[in-house]
């Protein structure tokens, strides 16, 4: 269950990860896969909005909508195809972590897949294998630590005459993110409910 | 009589766009919707939380709908952010026994308990529903305004969860900003993602798709770009400063909150619409604003 391998490349060697994309694969010229994962690709059915994933039959309007199509290395419809074929790889493809959640392809797709929620259930399968952005890392720590992604700007609020933002007990959101495991994914702790 | 909803300000707002709500409050208080305080309320988790840990996105967010829910009252939102996280969050846990339940437990350990009876609208959904009102209000035409409206992802995809407008061809909050006597033009690039989830992930590909957005409402002719969204505003008013385009041009358009565009029209006090909190210049569109 190796990921690809590339020409010329040794077993253990990694790919340069770039500056500006995300994801160890980056084509499919030369790409040897070394296993068909036909339990992937149920795992990947089981995730919210995966049941008809296997529906997709490569119209690729998915991708001729999508804002990022022509700045990924592997596009939509070819990540839709690397789940059906059970590509565990798909995971270190950049197009998982630069979905902006548009949802265009979700709301244009004939076969009616969920194709958004599919990537958002992908990212939280690569975050637990530790691949993911810094930002996300930060942003977790954020709000485990303040139940908030931003503070508020007391003066500006003061400005305008905005009373105080409602408070809330940071005890009662670390106790929700305790019962779910947040901070323990990707660390190689077990989810709270299994999986 | 006046509507009543607890409002969800999210964290964007109060931390960067004051003048949002402001501005919000300012439109609902002459349109006589009564906004209650969300006592409680913590980030929707957004798809930060989502693309990190569903489980986690659907307790924090589920908390939220929750607390509303015990408390009798439906919700509105000006973010499409939050807007999308709570409705997708209140679709999954109606939708999904399994995860209704595994929510449940552990909403359990605070008290709380998600049934599904709490509503949650945008913050123009109500406006539009309140538009003859709006008209009647508009003392102040807005002539020469040409407006790039930018509806935001959240605001109408995926529309079986949001269900508020035509996910192909938004119209409402066009018509709204149409009752000022402003234009909304027609932009190629309109329902084209901003690209501000990317900046977590990605600031060059958010900053390309943006320049490909101002682009595109430049060459349409627009003299401001308005938008709904706290998230979407942050790339036009705060990340496009200073953009140029491969010909060194300007990128750069004034950039408005709906609420602000329907106060200035409707003569409200502009003290609370916060126009000075706006980062790219008004002054090419001040003489039409009135400011």
């Amino acid at each position: 269950m190796g990921r690809a391998r590339y020409v010329g490349e040794a077993d253990d060697e990694v790919t340069d990860v770039s500056d500006e994309t995300w994801g160890q694969f980056k084509t499919f010229e030369n790409a040897v896969f070394e296993a068909f994962d036909s339990e992937f690709t149920r795992e990947a059915s089981r995730l919210i909005g995966g049941q008809d994933l296997q529906a997709c039959f490569q119209c690729t309007k998915c991708s001729a909508g999508c804002p990022v199509s022509d700045k990924v290395n592997v596009q939509v419809h070819e990540l839709m195809r690397m789940l059906v074929l059970g590509l565990r790889e798909v995971l270190e493809t950049d197009m998982v972590w630069l979905c902006t959640t548009c949802y265009t392809c979700q709301e244009r797709c004939p076969q009616g897949i969920h194709i958004t929620d599919i990537i958002f259930g992908l990212k939280n399968m690569a975050f637990r294998r530790g691949i993911a952005p810094p930002g996300y890392l930060a942003a977790r720590e954020g709000l485990y630590n303040t139940g908030r992604l931003y503070e508020p700007t007391e003066w500006e609020r003061e400005d305008l005459d905005l009373d105080p933002v409602p408070e809330f007990d940071i005890d009662d959101i670390q106790t929700l993110f305790e019962a779910t495991g947040l901070m323990g994914l990707g660390k190689g702790k077990k989810k709270a409910g299994g999986e | 009589m006046g509507e009543q909803y607890e409002v969800f300000l999210g964290c964007a707002i109060p931390s960067r766009f004051n003048n949002y709500e402001s501005s919000m409050r300012a439109v609902a208080e002459a349109l006589d919707i009564e906004l209650l305080d969300f006592e409680g309320a913590s980030c929707c988790g957004t798809v930060v939380l989502k693309s990190i840990d569903e489980t986690s996105w659907l307790a924090l967010s589920g908390r939220n709908l929750a607390l509303a829910e015990s408390r009798g009252h439906n919700v509105v939102t000006p973010c499409n952010g939050c807007y999308g996280s709570l409705r997708d969050t209140h679709h999954v846990l109606t939708e999904n026994e399994e995860h209704r339940n595994t929510i449940n437990k552990v909403l359990g350990k605070l008290g709380l308990e998600f049934k599904g009876s709490v509503q949650v609208r945008h913050f123009v959904e109500v406006l539009y529903d309140l538009r003859d009102r709006i008209r009647e209000r508009i003392v102040r035409p807005l002539e020469g305004l040409r407006i790039a409206f930018h509806p935001g992802c959240h605001l109408i995809r995926p529309s079986n969860v949001t269900g508020f407008d035509d996910p192909e061809l938004p119209r409402k909050v066009d018509e709204l900003l149409e009752l000022t006597g402003a234009k909304s033009i027609y932009w190629p690039l309109k329902l084209r993602c901003c690209g501000s989830p990317l900046l977590i992930a990605s600031e060059d590909v958010a900053m390309r798709i943006l320049r490909e957005k101002m682009q595109s409402a430049k060459d349409s002719g627009a003299n401001c770009v308005v938008t709904n969204c706290p998230a979407c505003h942050t790339q036009f008013d705060v990340q496009a400063l200073g953009l140029t385009n491969e010909a060194g041009e300007s990128l750069e358009l004034p950039a408005l909150f709906v609420t602000q565009v329907l106060g200035l029209a409707m003569g409200l006090d502009p003290e609370p619409l916060g126009l000075d909190l706006n980062r790219v210049p008004l002054d090419p569109i001040a003489d039409i604003l009135g400011i």
